[in-house]
């Protein structure tokens, strides 16, 4: 089946714009408005001039006044400057999900469900056209859609911490520019708000090509997500307002390793990279002077073995590193102890910086004992280096080896990583035939994958914590799933520019020939086949979760979180 | 947690044990006071029968959110089981009296037999593969084969020239062709003797001893192409068998299934009075 199709236009970066409601009118308004006017247009590449950015990654907004703009927890690929009007942000303890309109992601009816079993196509990768708009595209700005909107809103914002933000602000950078989840809950100011709604590729495509843009937005953003970041600490609740703002301005960010480090790592891999060739961030027998928490992707903690490094475990997002030796050193001035472990980097890593003398003054003392971590016993600091770790730093125990084979793959960016127990599996593949019943008779990942011991990691799509595939993606095609965070490819808007399938650090994104329904290879005016990324996506449409966790008749596949060694640990022991 | 883990595993045995020994214990009071009571367990034995065939049926509809295979499966098994009670409690424990009801009894165990020892052979064998290493979809075991066969070919005849004999070429055609040339020791990879590839092995180090350096270290090479070809024979006895048995079970299943039907034709045709 190769006869061609020929005459198709190959998708193309700006075939779906963010909104088709942006007039040229639209954009030279915008581009009077600071600070876009600010911007020099020679700054910009002649692939993506300031106007296109804005004409096809930007809408126009407009809300009523109370109307939900982001929701926390939500995921976005979007940032907002407010154009005029205001928004209130809700800091803490933040809005009821009834209020904030929650629901999840809409699934299949019955009987479509149903339908799946003689609709399912004949052909491979058969591309169905779909009358619904893209995700990612915008309805109508000006549409009948409305968000939520809050009733009597200053009764509702009563009992909440909240702070304005003002027109020419910006918002929503951080989900935008860090793959995380939205920190908090924003909506319309009384006013009601106009907004300059970005996609996250104009938004990068503005930061990189205009420095003014780049430090504005780099410093708002390090000053709220120090904040939001720091809310959620332990200790923090300890602390005064007026110690909190001084522990904010002493504290530092620190970045190591690369934002995108997909192409360094299969480069270390080839090389058979070890532990002791990653960067560090502190080392083990060193004096401790800072506390250092993980703000957005993994370190490595490991301790001298032999000639070599052991791995006890990975800090994700929230672990800290540090706080145990600084405090049995301030509870036992005449016993200090250096630093127990090392912190490496594990591709992109990115910190904040307590220094140890801020901690000593600021958090140690107002602790309450109970909250203090227990002493560093003595024979810890003496006991001989080959002795095997207590799993105490670790969390919960997993086998060395496994926790070696997890870190050294990375596999603990997946938040849904398919494990399989070897031991129990019977290579029925019920699981691969399971997916494909659900893709229209395409599975989704394969059976296979690295292997150690009785553990296989599948080569399907984890979900990561940080998706690394998301970085090149041109049109935002692959996008987090607003509710529950998923990674899924837009077939609609996916140019088939494998950036996703060559960035994906496990092999998990595949570029397939997409089809028409008698099964021809769909082929561009270039006369070349057009290809389309397809992934594992957690059957989102579907009840009931993932088919193939569901389709295994022995428990020997599972979908779980390795951000942390937990599941893993639980799962092991079943 | 432990004692969690435990009571769901012990959940089903239980039930199962204590369903078996109800039905064992208040069988003769039921006898007694319902005369009818065959038409009864013969009634639940053919509902347990359906039920059991239905686990084929939720394999194939996965899109469905009807509980999990793997509950399935615990239920399919631990029910099948006491389905075998309720089936002898149906006979009251008589061998058969026609050749009909033997061979619908015979299908009975059948089906039942081959679920256990499917049930057996799905625990015990999925290790020894992971033992084995080299995992391989079964599909593609043909075509490594092929290539495995096709990359020794190549070794022995790239060393002729230049070692200027044929030993290990004569070897290969005598000893090793016949190995590579198909799928080998079925059966004792599947009861785990290691008797062919260490056979093979030892043949390959004797020949070593009157080799030159080239063919030496082409032999080296072949002989780490026999392990993988007996891991790769390994992986193609053991999946054979762990697809296999259900080859076996679910056609004796739909075989039981249409004897049971005529059964009960046959019984409400000649029951006659005792209706």
């Amino acid at each position: 089946m190769s006869k061609s199709n020929a005459g198709l236009n190959r998708p193309k970066r700006w075939d779906f714009a963010f909104s088709d409601e942006m007039s040229d009118q639209l954009v030279d308004r915008i581009m009077q408005m600071a600070p876009f006017r600010d911007m020099d247009p020679e700054g910009f590449p002649r692939s993506a001039q300031l106007p296109d950015i804005l004409k096809n990654d930007a809408r126009l907004r407009v809300f009523e006044p109370g109307e939900i703009v982001v929701r926390q927890g939500d995921y976005g690929n979007s940032a907002f400057m407010v154009l005029t009007g205001s928004a209130e942000v809700v800091l803490s303890p933040g809005l009821p999900p009834r209020l904030e309109g929650r629901s999840e992601p809409k699934r299949k009816r019955w009987l479509h469900l149903l339908g799946q079993f003689i609709g399912n196509s004949r052909e491979d990768e058969v591309v169905r056209t779909s009358s619904a708009r893209p995700a990612g595209v915008a309805p109508s700005a000006q549409g009948t859609a409305r968000g939520v909107i809050l009733q009597d809103v200053p009764r509702v914002l009563s009992g909440q911490r909240t702070a304005t933000i003002r027109e020419r602000d910006f918002f929503g950078e951080i989900a935008a520019l860090s793959r995380l989840p939205r920190t908090a809950t924003i909506l319309a100011g009384v006013q009601g708000a106009e907004m300059l709604e970005l996609r996250w590729q104009g938004l990068r495509d503005l930061m990189r090509n205009a420095p003014q843009l780049r430090r504005f937005i780099d410093g708002i953003y390090r000053e709220r997500a120090l904040s939001t970041f720091l809310d959620a600490l332990p200790f923090i609740k300890y602390l005064s307002p007026e110690a909190k703002q001084e522990l904010m301005d002493a504290t530092q960010f620190e970045t190591y390793g690369e934002y995108d480090w997909s192409g360094d790592y299969k480069q270390l891999i080839k090389k058979g990279a070890s532990a002791a060739q990653e960067p560090t961030i502190a080392v083990e027998g060193d004096y401790p002077n800072s506390v250092v928490i993980v703000r957005a992707g993994f370190g490595r903690l490991t301790q001298r073995y032999g000639n070599s490094h052991r791995t006890l475990n990975y800090l994700g997002s929230g672990k800290m590193y540090g706080f145990d030796e600084i405090a049995h050193n301030w509870r036992e001035p005449n016993h200090h102890v250096p630093l127990q472990y090392t912190l490496r980097v594990i591709g992109y890593t990115h910190v904040v910086v307590i220094p140890a003398a801020v901690v000593e003054r600021l958090v140690l003392p107002v602790l309450p004992k109970s909250s203090l971590p227990p002493l560093i016993p003595q024979d810890r600091r003496t006991r001989p280096r080959f002795e095997p770790a207590a799993g105490d730093a670790a969390g919960p125990r997993i086998p060395q080896d496994v926790m070696e084979f997890v870190t050294q793959g990375r596999f603990f960016n997946g938040t849904k990583t398919m494990v399989i127990d070897l031991d129990r599996c019977t290579r029925c593949d019920d699981c691969v035939r399971a997916c494909a019943d659900t893709h229209d008779n395409n599975p989704r990942f394969l059976r296979y994958g690295p292997i150690h011991d009785n553990l296989m990691i599948a080569e399907a799509c984890m979900h990561c914590a940080d998706p690394v595939c998301m970085i090149g993606c041109p049109t935002g095609a692959i996008h987090r799933d607003t509710f529950a965070g998923s990674v899924v490819v837009n077939a609609d808007t996916c140019i088939g520019c494998s950036a996703c399938a060559n960035n994906c650090p496990y092999k998990a994104i595949r570029m397939v020939e997409a089809r028409d329904a008698d099964g021809e290879i769909l082929v561009a005016s270039d006369s070349n086949p057009i290809h389309k990324a397809t992934k594992c996506d957690l059957c989102v449409d579907q009840f009931g979760g993932p088919a193939c966790e569901r389709a295994c008749p022995h428990d020997a596949l599972t979908r779980i979180n390795l951000n942390t060694t937990h599941e893993l640990a639980r799962w092991l022991q079943r | 947690m432990r004692v969690r883990r435990l009571l769901n595993r012990l959940s089903y045995p239980v039930c199962f044990l204590m369903a078996g020994a109800a039905a064992l214990w208040e069988f003769p009071r039921a006898r007694t006071a319902y005369p009818r009571l065959d038409y009864l367990t013969g009634w639940l034995l053919m509902a347990a029968v359906l039920f059991l065939t239905a686990y084929n049926g939720r394999k194939k509809i996965a899109f469905l959110p009807l509980a999990s295979s793997r509950a399935w499966l615990r239920v399919h098994a631990w029910l099948g089981m006491l389905t075998g009670l309720v089936f002898f409690l149906h006979t009251r424990w008589r061998a058969p009296s026609s050749p009909f009801e033997l061979a619908l009894a015979a299908l009975f165990v059948a089906v039942t037999l081959s679920g256990l020892v499917g049930w057996g052979l799905s625990r015990i064998l999925p290790g020894r593969l992971t033992t084995a290493g080299g995992e391989v979809p079964y599909e593609r075991i043909p075509v490594i084969r092929r290539a495995l066969r096709e990359r020794a070919q190549e070794l022995v005849l790239e060393v002729v020239p230049t070692a200027g004999t044929t030993t290990l070429a004569d070897f290969y055609a005598a000893r090793l062709s016949p190995f590579f040339s198909g799928p080998k020791g079925f059966a004792s990879h599947l009861f785990g003797s290691a008797r062919t590839l260490k056979g093979l092995l030892t043949d390959i180090d004797q020949v070593k001893m009157h080799l030159g350096d080239h063919e030496k270290s082409a032999a080296i090479e072949l002989a780490a192409l026999v392990r993988e070809k007996d891991a790769l024979d390994l992986h193609r006895s053991v999946q054979l068998v762990l697809k296999g048995w259900l080859f076996v079970h679910i056609p004796l299943t739909y075989g039981l299934l249409a004897f049971v039907a005529v059964h009960v034709v046959l019984v409400y045709s000649f029951a006659g009075g005792a209706r």
